[in-house]
């Protein structure tokens, strides 16, 4: 009989982690996450080798461009705007304030899309009544005009603030996508062998069915990260944002206020678009990519 | 390979009157109308009988894993003593693998994914026996994996490193696990290709023969029936029609249906003309009697032909 038993020998030897080096080998990924660790590192390194009080009002000449024109000078690389802040200054903390809105907003709607699509998904029943209808019922709210709403209330906003009034309105997709995919996973025959085996609720749903979701979990995260990026940059380009700290979206507001566009002062509103640019397609790479792991098929044939 | 040769042989399992019913809009299905049989120490008993014919409902009736729109509306089921339907959910959780375990239908899915071999099978030692300490679990997973012929470094693999027939041995050795007292293997090889049904149909028989466990074994494939087990359970429509040792349900058929199924092997002396019947098989929503089962031979029970 032991000669019947073929030798798995053979496809042991590449074969272990091999899905995870893949991920590696993703190019959107790569890429991706090259793209978002740049705007990262502006923030680390350039508040160590920049002066940051440079983005308070007047601290610097009004209304310079960037070094390399007539008039720029190398002590504002990029340039000033129209109340004397340094735009290298605005950038170095103003994208960091944007990536941790991002981060913010993709953790609290990751977690309760968690809580709530596996409770509505594995548990069924009424649980699962009320959560659907509660995320149908959050999808279908126009979020913008609400939020605008709120944040016009909330006077003294500051970034984390607002980042959790986002995170009201993004959870409903998350929880939608994963209570599907729970739906799916909770007939496979190893959770129904898991509950024969007397595995706790709690061990299912987190031991044996959240590994299989990662890639699922690790899209969505980054998909209402950017998301709800696009809707604080959107709050703070109608100048409801915080007044205080120097984000993206609020130099935006201020440029669009003072007329940079008519006035040809390009560098005022074309470096935070630059940074959110970057920092959307980043986030995109990285969603596609994740997408391309969770779901061979998407795979084109060009590796 | 018959029964067990002492006068009183235990009773692992004792089934008396189980009735499931499934809710449908179109009404109730009665998937099971009555079932009792035993099942005793040591002994394989085979369950056959045409797709819808209820036994898979029965073993999941035994383990009591009848889901939704299905119910059990009555019967008992005895295992080692205890009453499994009057279990409450965490007691029923102790006994389900410790005492009784399935070797599910199709292992293609019933491994995780994304779980190595051994900490699948840890993770049922453990939700039973508690915390253990890495190198007694290592020692025990090598030793089930031995069990079952396959080689140590599986342990370490992921499920789709395996082949079907491994991945099949794996979900033999987890459901031997711990030390239990039944095993329902519901086709377990019905899945795969001849050459390694053959391997796992044997793999399991020698587990079993070692361990001292009672199996039932599921499956409609009657040569593998006649190879595997000691008695045999015939059912149609929710009953049971016929039960007797192996080589007596060969020889002298009783029930109508049974001789059509054994006769359905195909012979490889003579060419059978192939026998449709005409019959389909009965509404399962109408209730029917439950036949009597009436002794023809020692331990050879037959229900009267125009009962079902």
């Amino acid at each position: 009989m032991a000669t019947l038993i073929a030798d798995p020998g053979a496809t042991h030897k590449d074969a272990p982690g091999r899905r995870w080096t893949m991920i590696w080998l993703n190019r959107k990924l790569i890429a991706g996450g090259l793209m978002i660790g740049a705007i990262v590192l502006l923030g680390i390194i350039g508040r160590l080798i920049w002066d940051t009080d440079l983005a308070r009002v007047a601290s610097s000449p009004l209304n310079l461009p960037p070094f390399w024109l007539e008039g720029g000078t190398l002590d504002h690389p990029l340039g000033t705007e129209n109340s004397g802040r340094d735009m290298l200054a605005l950038i170095v903390t103003g994208a960091p304030a944007t990536l941790r809105v991002g981060l913010i907003v993709g953790l609290v709607s990751i977690s309760l899309g968690i809580l709530l699509g596996f409770t509505g998904g594995y548990l069924g029943g009424w649980p699962d009544y009320v959560i659907r209808i509660l995320s149908d019922t959050a999808l279908t709210i126009p979020t913008l005009a609400i939020l605008i709403v709120i944040s016009s209330y909330v006077r003294e906003i500051d970034v984390t603030t607002m980042a959790l009034i986002v995170a009201i309105f993004a959870w409903a997709g998350p929880t939608r996508v994963i209570r599907a995919q729970v739906l799916t996973l909770r007939e496979q025959g190893y959770v129904r062998m898991a509950r024969i085996s007397g595995l706790s609720t709690f061990d299912i749903m987190f031991k044996e069915m959240m590994p299989n979701l990662l890639p699922y979990l690790a899209a969505s995260f980054v998909g209402s990260a950017s998301g709800g990026i696009l809707a604080a940059v959107g709050l703070e380009a109608l100048g409801l944002g915080p007044q205080r700290i120097p984000t993206l979206g609020m130099t935006i507001y201020y440029a669009l206020e003072g007329s940079a566009i008519l006035r040809g002062m390009w560098w005022w509103w074309g470096a935070p678009t630059l940074i959110l640019v970057i920092v959307f397609i980043g986030f995109f790479l990285i969603t596609i990519g994740l997408d391309e792991i969770a779901n061979p098929r998407l795979r084109g044939g060009d590796k | 390979m018959s029964e067990p040769e002492n006068a009183t042989p235990r009773k692992v399992l004792e089934v008396k009157d189980l009735r499931v019913h499934y809710a449908t809009p179109r009404g109730e299905v009665i998937a099971v109308n009555g079932v009792g049989f035993d099942v005793y120490r040591g002994e394989t008993l085979g369950l056959v009988g045409e797709s819808g014919c209820g036994k898979s409902t029965t073993a999941m009736a035994i383990l009591r894993l009848v889901q939704p729109p299905g119910r059990i509306v009555e019967g008992q089921v005895t295992l080692d003593g205890t009453d499994m339907l009057a279990l409450g959910e965490r007691r029923l959780r102790d006994v389900r693998w410790q005492k009784i375990s399935l070797i599910p239908q199709g292992s293609m899915n019933s491994l995780n994914p994304v779980m190595r071999i051994r900490d699948q099978i840890a993770d049922g030692i453990e939700t039973h026996q508690g915390r253990q300490p890495r190198s007694v679990l290592k020692a025990r997973i090598g030793e089930l994996l031995d069990l079952v012929h396959l080689p140590g470094r599986v342990a370490d693999m992921y499920p789709h490193e395996l082949s079907g027939g491994m991945k099949q041995r794996v979900c033999i050795a987890m459901a031997i696990a711990l030390d239990l007292s039944l095993i329902i293997a519901d086709e377990p090889t019905s899945a795969l290709e001849v050459v390694v049904q053959r391997v796992v149909a044997e793999t399991l028989l020698e587990v079993k023969g070692r361990l001292g466990v009672s199996m039932i074994l599921i499956g409609h494939d009657m040569g593998l029936q006649a190879q595997l087990v000691d008695r045999i359970a015939v059912m149609y429509a929710g009953n049971i029609v016929e039960i007797a040792p192996v080589k007596a349900l060969f020889a002298a058929p009783q029930h109508p249906y049974t001789q059509r199924l054994i006769a359905s092997v195909p012979s490889i002396r003579e060419r059978k003309p192939l026998i449709v019947s005409e019959e389909r098989t009965p509404d399962l929503r109408q209730p029917r009697p439950t036949p009597v089962l009436r002794q023809v031979a020692p331990g050879h029970l037959v229900a009267e032909a125009a009962d079902v």
